[in-house]
């Protein structure tokens, strides 16, 4: 099975960019491919904890944490974007990962695909 | 042991959001890359101004002095300084009447040595089909 | 190569998607590129739908846009599924724009 690595910089409210990003890749890892999920800029919102679900917002924790538990998922969150934010470590969901842009880099190397979803 | 190719095209305008300045901030993170790989293993990036985007190459940008951030000519400058390969559209100057004098073209008053090369799409073109990954911004 | 462009907009296709060329150009409508299926501007198709014979468009985002039934006939609907197997089966290259 192949290898999809996913950029996205959208935000997670006020843009639908980042529930298609997270919908590709459900349906990747159900075929079993396995996804590297990095987010930078404004789409670092996904990777804070304790997000509420609105019927008006996107809501994507809980989808993500079931993606996390099938270990063919991982997501990694921009950790100078996500500080600029203010989302520090202790603000952070579960499972999800924080490194400086170069593990991008490095997870398109290594990857069959590379799906760069640039910000809105 | 195994280089693979990132082309960043960049596409929108500066300032406005955030996406050429992560454009530019992600080509240069190439610099450090190689902590994740294995020995031997490396990305070469390069990066291309298509459309809106070559107004992200003007010189002159005081985004210091106005908003206190970094400008995009500064990071332009220590992408070229960090010897990346940078290509301007030569048609997309051509639509938007820029001179190669408005252009940020060398980074020689921070030390650095490679040019931007203005090129036709062709060129750009070509570089995306010897790339392995294609990012937009 | 083999190119896939998951176009997302409507507008400002002719910087970038007009231009590119490929040996194979896969055209996937997401997103509000979608009404690219749809909308007649000035009563003309989009000129999106003249660039290449490979013409797909996500079913979500035409039904969540009220499009569903009246999209070309030229775009072939695809769900999530069949858009993994695109990216990973027909084209080398995929872009988002």
């Amino acid at each position: 099975m192949a290898k999809l690595t996913i950029g996205v910089f959208s935000s997670l409210v006020g843009s639908l960019s980042l529930d298609f990003a997270v919908k590709l890749a459900d349906a990747a890892v159900k075929k079993g491919h396995s996804v590297d999920f990095w987010v930078s800029g404004n789409a670092t919102m996904l990777s804070k904890k304790e997000q509420r679900a609105f019927k008006d917002y996107s809501a994507l924790q809980k989808t993500l944490q079931e993606l996390m538990k099938t270990g063919n998922f991982q997501a990694t969150a921009c950790e100078a974007c996500a500080e600029a934010r203010g989302y520090h470590k202790e603000d952070t969901m579960e499972g999800f990962q924080r490194h400086s842009m170069d593990w991008y880099l490095a997870s398109g190397f290594s990857a069959d695909r590379v799906l760069h979803i640039g910000g809105d | 042991m195994a280089i693979k190719k990132i082309a960043f095209i960049v596409k929108s305008l500066p300032y406005k959001t955030e996406a050429s300045r992560l454009a530019l901030t992600h080509a240069i993170a190439s610099q450090t890359v190689e902590i994740y790989l294995e020995d031997g293993d490396n990305v070469e990036p390069v990066l291309a101004f298509i459309g809106d985007g070559v107004l992200n190459c003007l010189k002159d940008q005081k985004a210091m002095n106005a908003y206190g951030v970094t400008s995009l000519e500064q990071h332009l400058k220590n992408s070229l300084l960090l010897d990346l390969k940078v290509l301007i559209c030569k048609e997309d100057i051509g639509k938007f009447s820029l001179s190669e004098d408005s252009l940020i073209m060398d980074a020689e008053d921070i030390g650095g040595e490679t040019k931007a090369n203005i090129v036709p799409f062709s060129e750009i073109m070509k570089e995306m089909e010897s790339a392995n990954h294609l990012m937009f911004f | 190569m083999k190119l896939g462009v998951l176009v997302s907009d409507y507008r400002n296709m002719e910087d970038t998607l007009l231009r590119l060329t490929a040996d194979t150009l896969g055209i996937i409508l997401v997103s509000n590129g979608v009404y690219h299926a749809k909308v007649k501007e000035n009563g003309k198709t989009s000129p999106v739908l003249e660039k290449s014979p490979h013409l797909y468009a996500l079913l979500e985002d035409i039904q969540t846009r009220g499009l569903e039934n009246e999209i070309d006939g030229r775009v072939k609907s695809i769900t999530y599924n069949d858009l993994v197997d695109l990216i990973f089966g027909e084209y080398e290259k995929v872009i988002w724009i």
